[in-house]
């Protein structure tokens, strides 16, 4: 069972997932989360006791902006969400990071069945479909642009652009999903690519073949 | 007749999502959060097309071995007919693979108990109104593409219209097909009009689309006056007093549409 194994997680020392950190025994509920920057001002934060808080906690960033994106490095500081059982802490991260817990227990019992770019583009549809046309080239080109920290997102990226064609070294294919805190971490893992990329792809799709009619 | 409790089964709701609007998936997540407060189900999530989890994520946060599925969308169509069966590798309506049954309802849109619905929700919107004095317009998307998306729309209108409901006239009306909702003032004959979109979600069409269609939003300036263009109601305008209602799946009400469909499953599938 998920929950009891993330349980089982927190009791062997895990503390901490993308931004956020996991307090057990806190403030006099069975849990707490809030963002790792607060973690030394816990009395100092707004606090909150539903568990489905996390959603509107976690869906505008600090400049306004949407976070469509859940793995973005942009959430909000200043909150504590007290949790008073498993469940709510396990639904409570589900809204903040979406499957990150089941992805990562499905990894460790090796069933996480990656989904490679190709066939995620190839499933694309509307306007979306022209997404599939981009050249390997420019899918690696948009990794290092669009994905890991350096482009704050926080997620272990797992696919290939194709069962044969890894993705080329750089900072965003090595993060490994968590961030470095010394806090022993569940990651966060990215199975397939997600729709921002597709639609980055779509983009860059658009302007290769802009290209090549002018070229 | 009550919903009979499955403590042994998860309950997936399936929405759309938006990677642009986050008021576009929470009539999903209240729907979801109203059927969990009633303990009816070993759990309940969500999952989108556009949002996360996605629906290739959706095995992975289940542990129940028996899944209900039910596409919280208001037709039948492309979506539910192809990306989400492809999606979840659904075949039918009971599919079992990787080690769990799924059973797949239809849309909650194409349900008969919505028709209840669309009636509380005019009748909310425009408490004083005598129906006798109103014409009610549900209102849809439309597309020339898929003659199946105005179904659901036509189907609730004629229900309505059959009902003891009281509406001097109830018509379909759609955003880009025939009839059009910005022809309403012509279609109305009545001094009171209730407009209820046949959405599941509010966004740009509820905020801005079909107010502009309608007549009392500038197709101009910021998208959405958001929740405003529901807080001005009534509208005075062309002559007659319009009340316009949000999206009518923002009603959280909708959650008995969702369990209804799955009563609905179990009745013609499991019985």
């Amino acid at each position: 069972m998920i929950t009891e194994k993330l349980i089982r997680a927190i009791d062997d020392g895990y503390r901490q997932i993308g931004q956020i950190l996991i307090l057990p025994d806190t403030m006099g509920t069975a849990y707490a989360l809030c963002h790792l920057d607060d973690r030394e001002k816990l009395d100092a934060l707004e606090v909150f006791r539903n568990p489905a808080d996390a959603r509107d906690i976690s869906t505008w960033a600090e400049d306004g902006h949407y976070r469509f994106t859940k793995g973005e490095l942009s959430l909000k500081n200043g909150w504590i969400l007290l949790l008073e059982d498993a469940e709510a802490l396990r639904q409570a991260i589900d809204l903040f990071y979406p499957a990150a817990i089941g992805l990562w227990l499905a990894d460790i019992e090796g069933d996480l069945e990656v989904e490679h770019l190709r066939d995620k583009l190839n499933r694309q549809t509307g306007m979306y479909k022209f997404a599939r046309n981009i050249s390997d080239e420019g899918a690696q080109q948009l990794v290092q642009t669009v994905c890991g920290p350096g482009n704050c997102c926080v997620k272990h990226i797992r696919w290939q652009i194709d069962a044969d064609t890894p993705l080329e070294d750089s900072e965003a294919s090595r993060f490994n999903g968590t961030l470095d805190t010394g806090i022993p971490a569940i990651p966060l893992l990215c199975r397939e690519a997600c729709n921002h990329f597709v639609a980055e792809c779509r983009k860059a799709s658009k302007a290769e073949f802009e290209k090549q009619q002018n070229a | 007749m009550p919903f009979k409790p499955k403590p042994d089964s998860a309950l997936l709701i399936v929405g759309h999502g938006s990677t642009e609007n986050p008021d576009s998936s929470t009539p999903y997540f209240d729907h979801a959060d109203e059927i969990r407060k009633r303990g009816l189900f070993a759990e309940v999530h969500c999952c989108f097309w556009k949002e996360e989890p996605s629906m290739r994520e959706a095995r992975f946060i289940i542990d129940a071995e028996e899944v209900y599925v039910v596409p919280d969308f208001i037709s039948e169509g492309y979506f539910t007919q192809e990306v989400i069966p492809r999606e979840l590798e659904l075949s039918g309506p009971t599919t079992r693979h990787r080690g769990k049954t799924w059973h797949y309802t239809l849309p909650v849109g194409v349900h008969s108990s919505m028709t209840q619905l669309l009636l509380h929700r005019a009748r909310e919107v425009a408490p004083a109104v005598d129906p006798s004095e109103a014409t009610l317009f549900i209102v849809g998307h439309g597309t020339g593409l898929n003659k199946n998306s105005t179904k659901a729309v036509r189907d609730q209108a004629d229900m309505i219209r059959e009902s003891d409901a009281g509406y001097a006239a109830v018509h379909d009306t759609y955003m880009e097909e025939q009839p059009f909702i910005a022809d309403w003032a012509e279609i109305a004959k009545t001094p009171h009009v209730v407009v209820v979109p046949f959405f599941i979600a509010d966004g740009l069409h509820s905020y801005q689309d079909i107010p502009v269609l309608l007549g009392f939003e500038k197709d101009e300036g910021e998208a959405a006056s958001q929740r405003d263009v529901f807080r001005q109601n009534p509208y005075h305008l062309r002559g007659k007093t319009l009340h316009y209602s949000s999206a009518i799946g923002t009603e959280r009400l909708m959650a008995d549409v969702i369990l209804d469909q799955i009563s609905d499953f179990d009745a013609k599938h499991l019985a």
